[in-house]
């Protein structure tokens, strides 16, 4: 033996390379590793975003709470509701016998605290309940009931309730400094009474977090007989070593976003499968409908007729998405039946650019269409459609942006890009989270209604859905709605999301719902 | 040389501040609305501008460059405008990672690139001299993000040697918090399992960065040897009988060295930028990952808090590769 080799080997056994190492998800069979991502702090009421969700179901409860495909929305803090005739006041009744996970019990007294926490800081989701709340209006008659007077009738407030996570207010009282509501203490560790709570000595922000069965959650387990007690978030940001990781067994899910080139890959592998689920994410390329061509509804047609649908679903997207004709995701009510939506056709593409140009529309200076240079499939739609347009004489330029760059160039028409593109996710599940607060012209200045689109009758239409409280005649006044925003075509609608998680195929129970993409543990177990 | 290092300290401090002025404004200056983005997703036009007043982000950018000073001058990065937490916090648990990595690097880099260079040297033209040139252009050429994922379907899938990801087993645990290295707060704990699970966790990530710094070590190590070995001394101490290996690895390298020691220290700053994508890859939770979250965030107390420190970190670094030129070159030492 050589020196030279005498040093390999020696360099080898001190980094244990001579043992093939174990997965760290197989080392512990009662442990379930998740390997989505984490969001950038913990306090339910500052975050608002799809990473949120998972502390939101896991780690607190909410007085109503979705379930199943298509979501529904099921009592679970609140024992019931009723609403006042005149659709302002909203009188929930609280389950009795909840305890927080620090033992104490819940009572209305922290419901009303934790919405006028929400009020009070208008962040993360405050946003729904901002222009028909005021915090004082949020009392608590007895110790079992809480009521909600709005300013006016807004039908969509029981949708929305499920966004609010209920928290120990002797908790955060105790952890305020500088007025700051107790949100850096809650940023970094919990006050629910979810059915799993936090280890926070695990907790590294979006790097670390263990999650501890709760025995005592006030639901019981009993639908469950074998919950998993240890959970151990790892998020893994590279979408590459996710996948690899998961293979590997180093992790035992993706996130639910699995890249649609990635899924065979994973289905060849003994060890995992893909959960394939209708969601309610639309994928929409917008277009600034103050700023000149797109103020013309001709050119706006032209652009709607020149985009791929089949060839961006079906090939590069491999049919792993489901098109979507129109603003609200194509399982959820309120959409017209028998919606076709715009076609590819180059064709007639060019022959409404043609209109378009007669009317005075200016076509022939380079517009920009702004993607989110971390997202790729962005990019891939912009390629396609740029060499699309390119055949009925239209340029367009790609350029990179950031979804901070492009929320905050939205907010007014003067800065908004001509086109860019991004998705609506489900943050609650009513009409009013997409069409609602897309096309009625009182939400200028959010990213929502960031094409600016601007028509009367659609604004009377959505008002009065939104003040409307049977959805009998709520679900035709958005049909009527969307039929007319359809017709102005606003934005290029392209498809509905199917969720793709990457599990191992140890992890049993898995349920998936739009709301939280399949991320509540309490349904899941471990095969052995 | 305390003198010098007084000056250079000294000096760093307008570079310092000019590195804050020069990323406050390219920070301010991107177009991502920091109200926009703390306000939250579901947040009204309303809402926004009421956030915008309340954290000052309505003020001239005079004014909220001369509080952020401010507060840095007296020790304090701010809160993270995303998550509320103070951002000297997050820096103080993401930077051991990072330093661990790149050191280790560095150290695994200089330890394989000096030898191999004067190897290389040694054997001018020969096999070996052609290897090394040719390897080091491959090493210089490859790119890190194609070069890591290689090495993770090699080493974790294919041979399942070495860990995918991560810094430390997920179901070990970090070591109890005393430096933030995890290689020496374990062994600090006496918990050899915590200490090897690390070394298999930073083998693949330090391998991917040190091959370009290797491949820079080793030819500046070569070209110096070559140098050397044709100064006079060689000739004297070869012809007075020297053993050719004193020669070579005392004698001739102490003299080869110092550009080398120099590249080390330039290496250092592309080695920050590089771990970036190492740490995206291996998902190393080091300043990089925080670096791309805070730039993607908008984030822009932790992108200036990030900046800063890595500022500091390379003017130190600087200061101190001037020192070891010192140390190693009397004549460097007196100019000093």
């Amino acid at each position: 033996m050589t020196r030279f080799t005498r040093l390999a080997l020696a360099g080898a056994l001190a980094l244990g390379l001579a043992a093939p190492v174990p997965s760290s998800a197989q080392a512990d069979k009662n442990v379930l590793v998740w390997g989505d991502t984490l969001p950038a702090g913990l306090d339910p009421h500052a975050i608002f975003d799809v990473p949120m969700q998972f502390i939101l179901l896991n780690m607190y409860d909410t007085l109503y709470r979705y379930s199943g495909n298509p979501p529904v929305l099921q009592p679970w803090l609140a024992s019931g509701h009723n609403v006042s005739e005149d659709g302002l006041t909203w009188t929930f009744k609280l389950v009795p016998g909840v305890k927080f996970h620090d033992g104490s019990p819940m009572t209305a007294s922290d419901v009303v605290y934790s919405f006028r926490r929400l009020l009070g800081m208008k962040r993360g989701p405050a946003g729904a309940f901002l222009p028909v709340l005021k915090p004082e209006n949020v009392t608590a008659p007895d110790a079992e009931t809480v009521r909600f007077v709005l300013d006016k009738p807004y039908a969509p407030f029981l949708a929305a309730i499920p966004l609010v996570a209920i928290v120990s207010q002797k908790q955060l009282e105790a952890n305020v400094k500088d007025n700051d509501f107790g949100s850096a203490w809650l940023s970094a560790n919990g006050a629910g009474s979810g059915a799993y709570r936090l280890d926070p000595a695990s907790y590294r922000p979006r790097e670390a977090l263990d999650l501890i069965r709760n025995k005592d959650h006030f639901k019981g387990w009993s639908d469950n007989p074998k919950p998993i007690d240890l959970v151990r978030s790892r998020p893994v940001a590279e979408t590459s070593t996710r996948v690899l990781a998961l293979m590997r067994g180093e992790i035992d899910a993706t996130d639910s976003y699995l890249p649609t080139d990635q899924v065979e890959r994973v289905e060849k592998n003994a060890r995992t499968r893909v959960a394939r689920d209708e969601s309610m994410r639309i994928f929409i390329i917008r277009m600034n409908n103050k700023k000149p061509p797109f103020d013309n509804a001709n050119a706006r047609k032209c652009f709607a007729q020149a985009f791929n649908y089949e060839g961006f679903n079906q090939v590069i997207l491999k049919g792993y998405v489901d098109r979507n004709p129109g603003p609200n995701p194509r399982n959820l009510w309120g959409n017209p039946p028998n919606l076709a939506g715009y076609k590819y056709d180059l064709a007639a593409a060019k022959a409404s650019c043609d209109k378009a140009k007669a009317e005075g529309a200016k076509l022939d200076r380079e517009l920009e269409i702004h993607i989110q240079s971390e997202l790729e499939q962005t990019s891939q739609a912009a390629q396609m459609f740029q060499a699309d347009l390119q055949k009925v004489g239209i340029k367009m330029k790609i350029v990179p942006s950031t979804w901070a760059q492009i929320t905050s160039a939205t907010g007014k028409p003067e800065t908004s890009p001509d086109l860019w593109i991004h998705w609506v996710s489900t943050y609650f599940v009513d009409p009013e989270n997409w069409i609602g607060q897309m096309y009625d012209s009182q939400f200028f200045g959010t990213w929502k209604a960031s094409s600016y689109y601007s028509n009367s009758a659609v604004d009377e239409l959505l008002r009065k859905a939104r003040s409307t409280s049977t959805q009998a005649e709520r679900d035709k006044l958005y049909q009527d709605a969307t039929t007319r925003v359809v017709a102005d075509s606003p934005d290029i609608w392209v498809y509905n999301t199917i969720q793709l998680r990457g599990l191992n195929k140890r992890v049993q129970g898995y349920k998936f719902s739009p709301v939280g993409g399949g991320g509540d543990l309490r349904w899941m177990s471990l095969s052995e | 040389m305390l003198l010098f290092l007084i000056r250079r300290l000294l000096l760093a401090i307008p570079a310092l501040f000019g590195l804050m002025v020069l990323t406050f404004v390219l920070v301010r200056v991107v177009p991502a609305d920091p109200a926009a983005t703390l306000a939250g997703e579901t947040a009204s036009r309303q809402q926004i501008e009421e956030i915008r007043k309340k954290y000052g982000f309505d003020r001239p950018l005079y004014e909220q460059f001369g509080i952020y000073v401010g507060q840095v001058v007296s020790g304090d990065l701010g809160n993270s405008v995303f998550s509320n937490r103070p951002v000297a916090a997050d820096v103080r648990r993401t930077l051991p990672a990072t330093i661990e990595l790149i050191f280790s690097a560095l150290l695994l880099a200089t330890l394989l690139g000096i030898p191999l260079g004067t190897l290389a040297a040694v054997r001018h033209n020969g096999v070996l001299d052609h290897t090394v040139r040719i390897a080091t252009v491959g090493g210089l050429a490859v790119a890190s993000f194609w070069f890591a994922i290689m090495l993770q379907l090699l080493f974790s899938m294919e041979l399942e040697w070495l860990p995918l990801r991560g810094r430390i087993g997920v179901n070990i645990g970090a070591p109890a918090n005393v430096t933030g290295f995890f290689l020496i707060d374990s062994l600090l704990a006496g918990r050899w399992d915590q200490f090897v699970s690390s070394l298999r966790h930073i083998a693949l990530p330090a391998i991917t960065l040190a091959v370009p710094a290797l491949a820079t070590i080793a030819r500046f190590a070569r070209a110096g040897v070559l140098d050397t070995l044709q100064r006079d001394f060689v000739q004297y101490e070869t012809a007075v009988g020297y053993p050719h290996r004193r020669i070579v690895w005392i004698y001739v390298l102490r003299n080869s060295v110092i550009a080398a020691v120099t590249q080390i220290g330039l290496l250092f700053g592309a080695l920050v930028s590089s771990a970036v994508a190492v740490e995206a890859i291996f998902d190393w939770p080091g300043l990089g990952s925080y670096a791309v979250q805070a730039i993607l965030a908008s984030d822009y107390k932790a992108v200036l808090a990030v900046t800063l420190v890595v500022g500091v970190i390379y003017a130190l670094i600087n200061i101190l590769v001037d020192l070891v030129h010192g140390l190693l070159d009397p004549r460097v030492a007196e100019q000093l």
